[in-house]
């Protein structure tokens, strides 16, 4: 590529010595032509990299010689492609949705979480999501299928919640058959050794003794306002396992658990950014009529049962006093959450729901982290700042198969519990009467550019594309739900949260509880017009 | 005139970039392959252009329907000195709080009902503010960014309001150990230069930086040739030039006085700071050598190396069977919580270094064997962890732009950076130049026998003397 007198040029270069004396004609001949070129080319060609010769020594600010131009793609219009979704002989739905690029999610859900563990020891979905890609049929250990990963440049990840669980791998698309025949073998077919399993042990204590040291108390919120919810029933069973269940699961139970709810019908086989037809292909070989390692699966013992929103409360009396990991001190705060049953993710109202719980967004008093984080949502703009003392007040929306909560948290200092409780309730009420234009213009279009950039990266796209497929079997493309969400209004808002006031509260709370409000007061503020405490008088304090 | 060669000297470098130097042919004689086959990237082109000022402007069309858009400035606290450190911070939070077009409630709401995202960071040698998007709304997002960036309205009253959150923010930092412990290994290994500063600045300087600081600061950092209007998403180059054009062409590109910034070489000192504090539960350590600027060819295989080190976090469920030597040992003799391999690279320097967490009974142990892990860099890394290292590496360049917010970062560093944007094919075939060879005799050029900086916080008693570490950094076996 460069001209016969270049090359020899540089081949006298490289061999010159410097500062051997005979060879000083040369060094000089040499240095005249390093001249010219330095005349030529500039200062950055004669610059020598300390590196020294044979070793590539290219500054990164010049593009690297050798390499041919690439070509580039070019967009056209993909994305709006439908999401392919074809159902194999054996009730595996296997779904995909194309988008460029060199690497590709797949990964395998399935139907089963916390919420199936009525007559387990609840803590299996724990040990399972910590159980995966551990040793399989296949492969000897873990190693080995890091090591079989690692040559298509992939990682593999599993996650468990309350209804779902997912075992995912991100590598390049030229792996997709090693890739589902690794799926394969993690979901049906682990060893689950003892000393694995001995191992997950400690690592769930471990997780446990860290949940309950850290200063941010939301997970162990969340698992408590489910519990006062939905008491005893589906999704208000622990996600966490709790810690007298540590040592009771093993090999036997896990297999008996695996056998009535691993069974094709209710595992999805998503994939992002491949062709449809290949995943079908690589799905029958690897999933169709394989044998799972716990022996035929017969779904005998599988727990239909719908969820049972009842309310109540529970309280976890904690000292929240000097809970900072580091040096600083963070204030003694007690935590509330208040929660009223929403609705599930397959009615239509679930669309109101989120963008009432947009409307109330939220966040720490500190800040809410810049413009376009939701400053102007009803909780900065109503409580957080009109009451300086409250550290946090922040909504959230759960959304299910058969119901949905929607739960508002809040800190303050212990001795402004009451205060804050009424706050709360007073908000909740308020939820019921109309809402202003901008204000649900404003909610709108931050929901609908919420989901349009969550959209952006792949394992959302995937997981949503999984998710959705298995709960209704088909999915509804991106636009389709912004165009749902435009056609929200304020009667629909109105309408919804009438529905949910007039569900039985649930309240979780955490911390220093001596000035919290009783269970009947807090149901009678959510009741009445105003969303005041009732008024207690207080003879001896 | 310098403000006209600063302007020049971009284009000049760009002139450069594009021709051939037959001296890079030597990479054929080389002992790793260079060929690669012609190969569909799976990404789109980078399109790069300037504005007359200076101003340049890249972009990656990416089809989604959301986009991002940011404005990143050679500019951080290494342009700062003792009496201003913590401006550009200060600056970075005043930023938003309104400008002459739009007082901060009208462009909060703005921002609000397009529900954007309006963000900054600011870092020792770049600060950026970008907006994350609808497509349909790039328009006025680049013309927000151009207000926020060039008429920042620097209201007294809110500058005295703000003190008082920047010193809160301080102080929260001050609780997360991982930055307080890597800011001031800044400190100890940069002592006496500017980049030995913290971002934040010290927390006399919240209380005294008056509104003429901050406008020196924007007058003498925020000029055209310095900065960069990235894009990615669904954004047309063409398009966003002309908005560009429309709002950025006021930017100015010429200095009062023609007193250019030049940045001073910031000297590593090989040194340490150990703050023992018994109450905390666990320790923070800190230690690194100087290591690559961030366009030296040398970064490729220290990447390597620090890929073939890892990083390892005790919730990580992998147990002994992780790639990572150190931490397979970590596992085994229960050494640590987490530990990770880190390289921060400046325009003209770097720290290459690990940072770990452990409890009181084992810090002589992972010391030892940290160090013991940099000397097998300088001497027996073999092909296989080579290989493995290489495959992660390229995994995590791919794998995290995922996302145009990410995309538009990598974008505007890659341009104040390298001039250029490297793109995926490139990394890829520098990658696989890496040989164990190279790995060996690079590290060995930067680890072996060289004084670190180290800082330690909490419960270190039984952290070694400097002089131990010392020793810890070269074999006698041969």
């Amino acid at each position: 590529m460069f001209a016969p007198e270049v090359v020899e040029e540089i081949s006298i270069l490289i061999r010159v010595d410097f500062r051997s004396k005979t060879s000083r004609m040369a060094t000089h001949m040499s240095r005249c032509r390093t001249w010219c070129r330095l005349q030529r080319f500039g200062i950055a060609a004669y610059r020598k990299y300390s590196t020294g010769g044979g070793y590539p020594n290219v500054s990164l600010s010049t593009p690297l010689p050798g390499i041919p131009k690439p070509v580039f793609a070019s967009v056209d219009g993909q994305e709006k492609c439908e999401t392919k979704i074809t159902t194999l002989e054996n009730g595996l739905k296997v779904a995909s949705q194309n988008k460029f690029g060199q690497f590709c999610t797949v990964g395998i859900l399935i139907n089963s979480g916390s919420r199936h563990e009525a007559k387990y020891p609840s803590g299996i979905g724990h040990f399972l999501e910590k159980l995966a890609f551990s040793s399989t049929a296949q492969y000897g250990s873990k190693d080995e299928i890091l090591l079989t990963l690692e040559k298509h440049g992939g990682i593999c990840d599993c996650q468990t919640s309350r209804d779902t669980t997912m075992y995912a791998v991100s590598a390049e698309v030229k792996g997709l058959d090693t890739v589902v025949s690794l799926l394969s073998d993690a979901v049906l077919q682990p060893r689950l050794l003892d000393e694995e399993v001995e191992m997950i042990r400690m690592a769930v204590r471990f997780e446990l003794e860290d949940l309950n040291m850290r200063p941010d108390p939301e997970p162990l919120l969340t698992e408590m306002i489910h519990a006062a919810a939905y008491r005893g029933n589906t999704v208000g069973l622990p996600r966490f396992c709790p810690a007298e269940n540590v040592d009771k699961i093993d090999k036997a139970v896990l297999h008996s658990y695996l056998r009535n709810y691993y069974c094709p019908e209710r595992m999805v086989l998503a994939g992002v950014g491949i062709e449809h037809e290949q995943l079908v292909d690589c799905a029958r070989k690897h999933l169709l009529d394989v044998k799972p390692v716990w022996g035929a699966s017969l779904a005998t013992n599988v727990d239909l049962s719908v969820a049972q929103y009842t309310g109540g409360i529970v309280k976890m009396e904690k000292d929240m006093s000097d809970v900072s990991l580091g040096p600083t001190p963070i204030p003694e705060l007690t935590h509330i959450m208040i929660g009223l049953e929403s609705c599930s993710f397959l009615e239509e109202d679930f669309i109101p729901f989120a963008v009432l719980n947009m409307m109330m967004g939220g966040g720490g008093s500190f800040s809410a982290g810049g413009p376009g984080k939701g400053m102007f949502t009803r909780l900065y703009l109503n409580v957080l700042n009109r009451h300086h003392w409250m550290y946090n007040a922040t909504s959230y929306h759960h959304s299910y198969e058969d119901s949905g909560l929607l739960c508002i948290h809040a800190s303050a200092d212990p001795r402004q519990v009451r205060e804050m409780v009424e706050i709360i309730t007073r908000e909740f009420i308020q939820m019921g009467g109309s809402a202003g234009e901008m204000e649900l213009e404003r909610a709108k279009t931050q929901l609908k550019s919420m989901l349009m950039m969550n959209l952006e990266s792949r394992p959302v796209i995937f997981e949503d594309v999984g998710r959705q497929v298995l709960s209704t079997g088909k999915r509804k493309l991106p636009h389709e739900l912004c165009d749902l969400i435009s056609s929200v209004t304020a009667s629909d808002i109105k309408r919804v949260t009438t529905k949910m006031l007039r569900s039985k509260p649930a309240v979780a709370a955490l911390g220093d509880l001596t000035e919290l409000p009783t269970y009947e007061h807090i149901q009678a503020a959510l009741s009445s017009k105003d969303g005041r405490l009732p008024r207690i008088y207080r003879l001896f304090r | 005139m310098a403000a006209s060669v600063c302007r020049v000297g971009s284009t000049v470098g760009r002139v450069l970039a594009k021709t051939r130097s037959p001296i890079l042919l030597s990479l054929r004689r080389g002992q790793a392959s260079v060929s690669y086959a012609q190969s569909l990237v799976g990404a789109p082109e980078t399109q790069v252009s300037a504005l007359d000022n200076g101003l340049r402007i890249a972009s990656e069309d990416t089809g989604h329907a959301t986009c991002t858009v940011g404005v990143w400035i050679s500019a951080g606290s290494r342009y700062e000195n003792e009496k201003n450190n913590g401006a550009g911070f200060f600056l970075e939070h005043m930023a938003f709080k309104g400008t002459k077009k739009h007082p901060q409630t009208a462009l909060e709401q703005q921002v609000e009902s397009m529900g954007a995202h309006l963000s900054a960071y600011t870092s020792r040698e770049h600060t950026a503010f970008y907006m994350k998007t609808l497509t349909k709304d790039l328009p006025k997002a680049v013309e927000l960014l151009s207000d926020v960036v060039q008429s920042c309205s620097l209201n007294e009253a809110d500058i005295e309001q703000q003190r008082s959150v920047v010193l809160r923010e301080m102080e929260e930092v001050e609780g997360n150990l991982q930055e307080v412990c890597l800011d001031l290994l800044h400190t100890a290994a940069y002592q006496g230069t500017p980049l030995g500063q913290s971002v934040l600045g010290p927390s006399s300087n919240a209380r005294n930086l008056t509104r003429q600081d901050l406008v020196d600061y924007i007058s003498s950092h925020y000029k055209a040739p310095r900065m960069v209007l990235a894009a990615a998403g669904g954004v047309n180059h063409d398009e966003l030039v002309g908005m560009a054009k429309s709002h950025f062409s006021g930017l100015s590109f010429q200095y009062e006085g023609d007193a250019v910034p030049v940045l001073s070489p910031c000297r590593f000192t090989g040194s340490e700071i150990r703050m023992r504090d018994d109450a905390l539960p666990l320790a923070h350590i800190a230690i690194a050598v100087e290591g690559a600027s961030v366009s030296s060819p040398d970064i490729v295989p220290l990447m390597v190396a620090n890929a073939i080190v890892g990083s390892y976090d005790l919730t990580y469920g992998g147990g002994k069977h992780l790639s990572s030597r150190l931490a397979r040992l970590a596992v085994e003799e229960n050494l640590c919580h987490s530990f990770q391999a880190f390289h921060s690279a400046y325009s003209d320097t770097g720290l290459m270094g690990i940072h770990f967490v452990s409890d009181k009974h084992h810090i002589d142990d992972m010391m030892h064997w940290t160090q013991n892990a940099w000397m097998n860099l300088c001497t027996t890394v073999t092909d296989s962890d080579v290989v493995r290292a290489q495959n992660a590496l390229k995994a995590s360049l791919i794998g995290q732009l995922n996302g145009t917010t990410p995309i538009c970062d990598d974008i505007g560093r890659h341009i104040l950076n390298y001039g250029r944007r490297i793109p995926l094919a490139e990394w890829s075939a520098r990658i696989d130049a890496v040989t164990p060879r190279m790995v060996r005799d690079i590290c060995s050029k930067y680890i072996y026998d060289k004084c670190p900086a180290m800082v330690a916080i909490g419960p270190i008693e039984q952290l070694p003397d400097y002089n131990r570490m010392r020793s810890g950094m070269y074999w006698l076996r041969f």
